[in-house]
């Protein structure tokens, strides 16, 4: 059990090393990982924030969760503990850079340690360019997040990925300083 | 290229109610634009009274930018002096007289007189139901247009465009318009909290076939709906897919359109047909290829994809199945449409930071720049090839522009109350 849930997490730390932080195939990046004796620092500091026992009988805790009101708790005390609950993109950009991968990780973590949450990913784009391939680019972005929480187990069946392109925008200035607040990816959790 | 005060055009014709109607701004007209009197009707009988539709003649020419409407105090007699107006610099006369027959029916005479040959072009003289005075007036300026010109008018058509307000409270409504060309005669049947994207109108020209394919969020994610406004108001919704469903386009034949899905999270273009609800997929490619738009003759398929890293245009030939890049200029070409002689592509193209409207010559590769714009979207070619309408954005509110492919005459479509976006234009109406 330990090992099948290691071998992703090298995936991704070792991805969080890496010059870009795009996380490319699954196999690829494992042998990337075992070569590399930084990576395997970083899993030894990262396992301390799993709940092994959860893992192992995922029952134990889940089944005195799963009413909605324990639910909204536990995501509140997620967003308590200076979690990202929005990732920024680049301009036409969907990839996830080492910050967001941390910040992935520990959503990733939550979802091990709560099995009744579901996770909704809202991709969205800024308003420049054309409006349709902007829902296309805010659902690769909301991918891209998912393809992430994917690597590990369990996790790729609860999560749904919706974009809303340009058509949702949280800030209204027409400039950058908008733009990079709706280039984004919001995590809500249900 | 001359500018011009605005003219506004705001014609309340008592028959059909109209709603969120679009203020019409002449921006710019032709330097030689053709100079025409369009008098007003004589009107007989009680119920003629308020039928004067040589006002929507007149507010179609001027429109267009390539006329210079005189309206005269007085109504010009069907008998016309040529000479007079020849020392005007007029040339040409429109005269009309409306005369009721019976409760609903109306007798409508207009004449078209060339002032240089001294000879009366035409005299159209027909039955109106009341119903009908639109269309007529619509079918008439399309008549003097060609008359005049030598070329089709895109007066006897409709638009589709979507308008978006925004309450006291912050809560937007997204409603899905249709309207005659001359952006009155509004109905806005399809109102939703929830955005409305890419209205486009069927290629069929009777009214019982005509629909309207867009993309709703009306269930929390983007499905395709084809609309059926003058039948039943049928609304049907396409089956529902993984991902997202959206960018529709009809095939030139009207039974079936290309749309953008993302079955296992790859956007590729799908072909569906709508009597057996057959999906063909015409796209395979890791990138995004999205904004898919059939040539008039079907053959074939433009479409905006980043396969190369860049969002450029492609076009497949869909005989051969080959795909061949089309747009060169640029890191950012979107949306293209092809022009109805299948010779150009509109399409958005990004100048430095701004997205401005583009026209490409197909075969030269020559992309001439339409617009000057920060934030131009939606372009689509009226139905004569003449213009193309876009959607735009000024004072960080949307409206709608229209400018000849040349260049040289705009005008534009605004909303006092909102904004105005995703604008489509039909093909000619059945006479």
């Amino acid at each position: 059990m330990k090992k099948i849930i290691l071998l992703p997490l090298v995936a991704i730390l070792s991805a969080c090393t890496g010059a870009d932080g795009i996380l490319g195939s699954n196999t690829v990046l494992i042998e990337e990982g075992g070569s590399e004796g930084k990576a395997v620092d970083a899993i030894v500091r990262d396992e301390s924030s799993f709940n092994w026992s959860d893992l192992t009988n995922p029952f134990n805790k889940a089944s005195n969760t799963t009413q909605a009101g324990a639910k909204a708790q536990a995501v509140a005390e997620l967003k308590a503990s200076d979690t990202n609950f929005v990732l920024y993109f680049s301009y036409d950009g969907a990839d996830i850079g080492d910050k967001a991968t941390q910040e992935i990780i520990k959503h990733a973590n939550f979802m091990r340690d709560n099995p009744s949450v579901k996770l909704r990913l809202e991709g969205h784009a800024d308003e420049r360019g054309t409006r349709e391939y902007n829902l296309a680019l805010g659902e690769n972005r909301a991918l891209s997040v998912k393809e992430v929480l994917g690597l590990y187990e369990g996790l790729d069946g609860r999560i749904e990925v919706i974009s809303f392109g340009e058509e949702s925008p949280i800030a209204k200035a027409h400039d950058e300083s908008g733009w990079e607040k709706n280039r984004r990816v919001e995590f809500i959790y249900q | 290229m001359k500018l011009i005060k605005p003219f506004i055009v705001f014609i309340a014709l008592s028959f059909g109610a109209a709603q969120a109607v679009l203020e019409v701004t002449v921006v710019k007209k032709d330097e030689d634009a053709f100079p025409i009197i369009v008098s007003h009707f004589e009107l007989t009988g009680k119920g003629a009274q308020d039928k004067d539709i040589s006002k929507i003649i007149q507010a179609n020419l001027e429109r267009s930018g390539r006329f210079n409407v005189v309206i005269p105090d007085i109504i010009i007699s069907q008998d016309v002096n040529a000479q007079h107006w020849k020392h005007q610099a007029i040339e040409a006369v429109v005269t009309g007289s409306i005369e009721q027959q019976s409760d609903k029916i109306y007798k409508l005479s207009v004449s078209l007189f060339d002032v240089y040959s001294n000879k009366q072009l035409f005299t159209k003289t027909t039955r109106v139901h009341v119903s009908g005075f639109r269309k007529v007036a619509h079918q008439l300026s399309d008549h003097i247009y060609e008359a005049l010109l030598g070329e089709s008018g895109s007066f006897n058509t409709l638009l589709t465009y979507v308008t978006v307000t925004t309450d006291a409270k912050g809560d937007k409504e997204y409603r899905l318009n249709i309207s005659d060309s001359d952006a009155m005669n509004v109905k806005s049947r399809i109102k939703l909290k929830t955005p409305i994207l890419s209205p486009v109108w069927s290629p069929d020209r009777s009214y019982e076939h005509k629909k309207i394919a867009y993309v709703s969020f009306e269930n929390d994610r983007s499905e395709v709906f084809v609309w059926h406004p003058y039948t039943r108001r049928k609304i049907e919704k396409l089956p529902r897919f993984d991902g997202i469903a959206s960018a529709p386009s009809w095939h030139p034949d009207g039974k079936s359109l290309v749309l953008t899905l993302s079955k296992n999270g790859n956007k590729d273009i799908y072909s569906y047909t709508l009597a057996d609800k057959k999906l063909t997929q015409l796209t395979h490619n890791p990138s995004i290829d999205t904004e898919a738009s059939y040539s008039p003759d079907g053959t074939q398929l433009a479409f905006t994809s980043n396969r190369s890293g860049q969002v450029q245009i492609y076009i497949k030939n869909l005989s051969t199945g080959k795909i061949n890049r089309a747009t060169f200029e640029g890191r950012y070409n979107a949306k293209a449409v092809f022009s109805p002689d299948g010779k150009s592509l509109a399409m958005v193209h990004r100048v430095d930071n701004d997205y401005r409207i583009a026209m490409l010559d197909i075969k030269t590769k020559d992309l001439s720049m339409m617009t000057d714009n920060e934030l131009d979207e939606s372009p689509y070619f009226s139905p004569n090839g003449d213009m193309i309408i876009f959607a735009t954005n000024r004072n960080n509110k949307n409206l709608l522009s229209v400018v000849s492919v040349e260049g040289n005459r705009s005008y534009e479509l605004s909303s006092q109350t909102g904004e105005v976006r995703e604008p489509n234009w039909s093909t000619y109406l059945e006479k």
